[in-house]
């Protein structure tokens, strides 16, 4: 009865829709990755009279005719096969290997501190506590706060003459590591909230009794957390490390917002950087190749959780 | 005896402010947007303390009435909202049929499992590898600027959301319900629509919510596409950065603008964002 | 859709309870000239003749028109949009067209209109263009050529011939005229004229520097001594805190660069009466556009920035032209250097404490300069001034895609009248700053202090303000404008370095060197020999 070829008219609509929108533009890319593209355009004008609704020439007030001017425009793109010459480039950009820098440093410090600090909250909320169920709904609402505006208010936040933390003297956006620290704190502040929620939904589902026969074991609170909730949860720690890694992998939004990518190049992210070079500079081909190391990283880094992944689907 | 409970109960009292200081730094940088949009531009930096209206400034409507009074203001909200709308229902109408499958019929060349984790592995993609393409693509269908070209993209980017999350609700249904109705003669699209799918609208609705919520943050296409016809809010929200600077009022209040949307869904959402963000691995 | 927007729109207009008021905007004289009435309830007056033949009581030649300008987005009351705000329903009213006028931020306005150009989009008639993106729009031919429409005389009266040289050339390309008049740019030396001459801070100054407190100051070297003694003194009774020096407007990708680009001019240009290999030239080798930018010259300009940094608040790193503006206006620094909006701007009590205290100059000069023929440094001689057109001369350009090229023409010469360019240029948020001719003071100029003073300037603010505009337009050395395709990513580039550097991330010589180098780069990308051809054009060298 399952398996009958009706099967197909349920799934194929979204199959061949991500074809189209996904695995389409990526081929494209991975052919502009590999040339050089001219876009150029000829335009020709032509001035025909104005002509009124019953076909009459409009006069002008000297009583010539008017005349408007018919555009045609020709657009012509040429290709050229370049080979890996715009892979090898990245390797020899300084701007390029910056951006590798600050968005390996970004990933690694911002996800750590999102996956520890949410636990600790989450250990911390599964406690019993006053008015427990307002303060979780306080604590999940950056989760779908609009990223750009974010970055934007974080700006009014490290703002240093005037500013709310203007007093702590620390040059939030002035200073490149400072800058960093910042965008890093934007992504903790608003991610730190989806780590908690989902580990606290996780601690909340651990077996009570096979927690109590644990501290029957140990009078340590401590090690029954690390030997006992820490492994029931690892799955779940999985699923959240890797959402965090794919995610933070494409850092646009706050470093758009908050820094320009400034100052100098401290915080220009991979994203950022691909983003200026293919559609500020009009270097596509670099800046697809600059896209694919990047899908690559990403794939890379699925793989690795792929075995796991099918086992939770 | 007496004392364990003393120091326990003080310790309840400092997990406790642990916890309240932790929902107040959460809460802050809200809260601040709140008061600066509230305040004369000429109070914006002068204010002291945490700047609270009326104790340590005198509030004003004038940048909310100054912003959404404004044809820019309302077209970008009308703009957001008629893409992130349409970006929804699309991906839904794409989305639901495929989770059912599935989640109930069995493929063979390639496992299900495997189908699954590929709409997944979408999700991950970075989106400047294919903002370069795109753009050449609806500029070639004169789409540049359109609000169908930020829907289509909008769907594409949220449509994994409903197949994951929503075939993690179906394979929870019992199937016997289904299976009983084509004893009863329902064809499968039957099945679909008057059996499973009343059964997960719960699911299906908090999915949408969160998917609209995904299509109305997006930023890095809108800024692409769009200039005037299809600009949404997160486009209107950088260009309060003008050519001499920050109008930080207006941007409190455009950025208030841009987020209550998504954070009231995220309230209304509650219980199922976890399933939702975790794509339907952990259950919430 | 479209219910969906009324809607929002009729509860947005109810819930301020604003009706659209519509006044006649353009009443017609027995003369022949005509008043506009603006938004403010200002009243301008026209010539008999100065809108052109084509405009005129009961003609509506442009009906049904519709078309679309983009703009630096700053809003209905911001600079260079705001004035297009301010003569839409003039213009309307004139021509029987609809405008629509599409605000793109600073950083994506030239994106948006290289993509519609390459791309042959062609959803706008005109853009409001920085200088520096000739380059690409006439190598291009992405632009509209207006010398037959002025030529016509058909349209609103102007004249290339009102701009100082320097900034006219920023107009056109080749023989073809591009650009309309609209906002002059350069940057100029604000300072406090109270504190610089004051007896009590000059005695101070001079026991501890060994001269008199210079008014104006005539060399960098001056400012610095001055921004250094001033900055962390409370010299100014806005607030209780310590004051500054020198502001600065640093943040990357928002201008910051101007800064270098037109304190450098003194410490690099070789002074000269025309473009040689070694004089006047600032970019790039003219023999094979080797970058100059880390000549010794520049690297000194930058050494002697980063110092003068120092003597403002750190946080100016991360500041754009706004804050920077509000810091001295709010009477917190002794000295910025900057457009012609903030003279305009300090006569705004609203957001100024400084009215009626403001002196301006032209921009001192660096002691020595390198001389790139000998290789070492040479003593400026005596009386030496080097002038700047420094900034985008924010105008309109027809685009070669427009469909309507004559209404949008109407429309940018109306804004390029001079009653227009007059009001546009006293008033401060408009961000159009002055340099034509009728701006000037007499007998420089045809303008009259009491000009100034009917639109709300203080009398000693105008006269230092004018001139030191007339002096850095007129200069005898100029900071050449860099025009060749690729400006864009050129400045980009050094904008970022600068920043780097600035922010202490790399020396002088580091963050000069690194653009060097990535200017090569795009040159070897963008075609070495194309690109020197066109610098040759671009800068008048004649090999």
């Amino acid at each position: 009865m399952w398996s009958r070829p009706a099967r197909f008219l349920f799934l194929l609509p979204a199959v061949v829709w991500v074809l189209v929108f996904t695995v389409f533009p990526l081929g494209y890319s991975l052919g502009i990755s590999f040339s050089k593209v001219e876009n150029r355009m000829e335009v020709t004008r032509e001035r025909v009279p104005l002509v009124d609704d019953e076909g009459n020439p409009v006069l002008n007030t000297r009583g010539e005719p008017r005349t408007r001017i018919l555009v045609e425009r020709e657009n012509i793109t040429e290709w050229s096969f370049e080979g890996f010459a715009n892979y090898g480039r990245i390797f020899r950009d300084r701007q390029a290997i910056s951006a590798v820098r600050v968005t390996t440093i970004f990933v690694l410090v911002a996800v750590t501190v999102q996956l520890v600090l949410g636990m600790g909250l989450a250990v911390l909320f599964n406690r019993k506590l006053p008015a427990r169920g307002l303060l979780r709904s306080v604590m999940i609402l950056p989760i779908f706060a609009t990223p750009i505006a974010v970055g934007y208010l974080f700006f009014t936040i490290f703002y240093e003459e005037g500013g709310p933390l203007s007093f702590t003297g620390i040059p939030w956006l002035s200073n490149p590591d400072w800058a960093l620290v910042s965008v890093i704190l934007v992504d903790v502040w608003q991610w730190t909230p989806f780590a908690f929620l989902v580990f606290l939904a996780a601690l909340q589902g651990v077996d009570e009794d096979l927690l109590d026969a644990a501290r029957l074991e140990t009078e340590s609170e401590g090690q029954v957390f690390f030997h006992v909730i820490l492994p029931l949860l690892q799955p779940v720690i999985i699923i959240v490390l890797l959402l965090r890694l794919a995610e933070a992998l494409k850092l646009f939004d706050i470093p758009f917002a908050l820094t320009g990518g400034g100052p100098g190049i401290a915080t220009q992210s991979f994203s950022f950087l691909a983003f200026r070079t293919g559609l500020r500079y009009f270097d596509v081909g670099y800046a697809s190749a600059m896209a694919y190391c990047m899908l690559i990283v990403v794939m890379i880094i699925v793989t690795m959780f792929f075995n796991r992944l099918r086992r939770i689907y | 005896m007496a004392v364990v409970k003393k120091r326990s109960s003080l310790a309840d009292g400092f997990y406790s402010l642990l916890a309240i200081f932790a929902a107040m730094v959460v809460f802050f940088p809200l809260y601040w947007a709140m008061s600066t949009s509230l305040r004369n531009p000429r109070d914006t930096f002068t204010v002291s303390g945490v700047g609270v209206p009326w104790l340590d400034f005198e509030p004003t409507l004038k940048n909310w009435i100054d912003q959404l009074s404004t044809a820019e203001s309302v077209n970008a909200l009308a703009n957001s909202t008629i893409i992130s709308i349409s970006a929804t229902a699309l991906a839904l109408l794409l989305g639901l049929p495929a989770a059912y499958a599935l989640a109930r019929f069995r493929f063979k060349l390639i496992p299900n499992k495997d189908l699954t984790v590929w709409f997944l592995s979408q999700r991950v993609l970075p989106p400047v590898a294919t903002v370069i393409p795109f753009f050449l693509v609806m500029n070639t269908f004169g789409l540049l600027d359109t609000h169908v070209a930020l829907i289509l993209i909008n769907a594409t980017f949220i449509l994994p959301f409903v197949v994951v999350i929503v075939r993690q609700t179906f394979l929870d249904l019992p199937i016997e319900l289904e299976e009983a109705a084509f004893v009863d003669g329902a064809s499968f699209l039957q099945a679909f629509l008057r059996i499973a799918l009343p059964l997960a609208l719960p699911a299906v609705v908090a999915t949408a919510l969160i998917i609209f919520a995904f299509a109305w943050n997006e930023f890095l296409f809108a800024i692409t596409i769009a200039d005037q016809n299809a600009r949404t809010i997160p486009v209107h929200m950088a260009g309060a950065v003008d050519t001499r600077g920050v109008q930080f009022w207006f941007m409190a209040v455009r950025s208030l603008i841009a987020m209550i949307p998504p954070v009231v869904i995220a309230l209304l959402a509650q219980r199922y964002i976890v399933r939702g963000l975790t794509l339907g691995a952990v259950k919430g | 859709m479209s219910i969906l927007r009324t809607l929002l729109l009729a509860t947005a207009m109810t819930a301020v309870g604003a009706a659209a008021a519509s006044a006649q905007t353009v009443k017609w004289r027995d003369d022949g000239g005509a008043d506009l009435t603006l938004d403010d309830g200002t009243v301008l007056s026209t010539a008999a003749g100065e809108l052109g033949a084509l405009f005129g009581p009961g003609e509506q030649p442009f009906e049904g028109a519709e078309i679309t300008v983009t703009v630096n987005n700053s809003g209905p009351k911001g600079g260079i949009s705001g004035p297009l705000y301010t003569f839409r329903p003039i213009w309307e009213e004139l021509s029987g067209g609809t405008l629509n006028i599409v605000e793109l931020p600073f950083g994506e306005h030239y994106t948006k209109m290289m993509l519609d150009l390459r791309n042959g989009t062609g959803q706008y008639d005109a853009f409001m263009v920085g200088a520096f993106w000739y380059g690409d729009i006439a190598v291009g031919n992405y632009g509209f050529p207006i010398n037959d429409l002025i030529d016509s005389g058909e349209y609103p009266q102007w004249d290339l011939a009102d701009m100082p040289p320097a900034l006219q050339t920023l107009h056109v390309w080749g023989d073809d005229i591009y650009g309309t008049l609209n906002d002059a740019d350069g940057q100029v030396l604000y300072y406090r004229k109270d504190v610089l001459t004051d007896p009590e801070w000059n005695s101070q100054f001079s026991a501890e520097y060994g001269y008199d407190i210079p008014e104006p100051p005539q060399t960098w070297q001056q400012v610095l001594d001055i921004s250094n003694f001033f900055n962390g003194k409370n010299w100014d009774d806005n607030d209780a805190d310590p004051d500054a020096g020198t502001v600065l407007h640093l943040k990357v990708g928002e201008q910051g660069h101007y800064h270098f680009q037109s304190l450098s001019a003194s410490f690099v240009i070789n002074p000269g009466d025309e473009v040689t290999r070694y004089d006047n030239v600032y970019w790039f080798d003219p023999t094979d556009m080797t970058p100059l930018i880390n000549s010794p010259g520049h690297v000194a300009a930058l050494e002697f920035l980063q110092e003068l940094h120092k003597t403002g608040p750190a946080a100016q790193v991360g500041w754009s032209l706004g804050e920077a503006w509000d810091y001295f206006l709010r009477g917190k620094s002794v000295f910025v250097f900057s457009w012609g909006d903030v003279g305009s701007l300090v006569q705004d009590e609203d957001r100024s404490n400084v009215k009626g205290l403001l002196g301006a100059s032209i921009l001192p000069i660096a002691e020595q300069y390198w001389d790139f023929e000998t290789e070492e440094w040479v003593d400026a001689p005596e009386g030496r001034q080097v002038g700047n057109t420094t900034g985008g001369s924010w105008h309109g350009v027809i685009s070669a895609y427009s469909e309507n090229p004559e209404a949008t023409y109407s429309l940018l010469a109306l804004m390029a009248i001079k009653p227009v360019s007059m009001w546009n240029a006293s008033y401060g948020w408009t961000g159009v700053d002055p340099g034509y001719s009728y701006q000037f003071l007499e007998p420089l100029g045809q303008a009259t202090v009491e000009d100034y003073v009917a639109a709300g300037w203080n009398a000693d603010d105008v006269v230092d303000y004018t001139q030191a505009y007339y002096d850095t337009f007129y200069a005898p050395t100029m900071l050449t404008y860099l025009r060749i395709p690729g400006t864009f990513e050129y400045w980009d580039i050094l904008d970022k370095n600068l920043s780097a550097s600035m922010a202490g991330e790399f020396s002088a010589q580091e963050a000069l060197d690194f653009t060097a180098a990535t200017w090569e780069e795009i040159t070897e990308r963008l075609g070495r020999d194309e690109q020197l051809r066109l610098y040759h054009e671009a800068i008048g060298y004649g090999g």
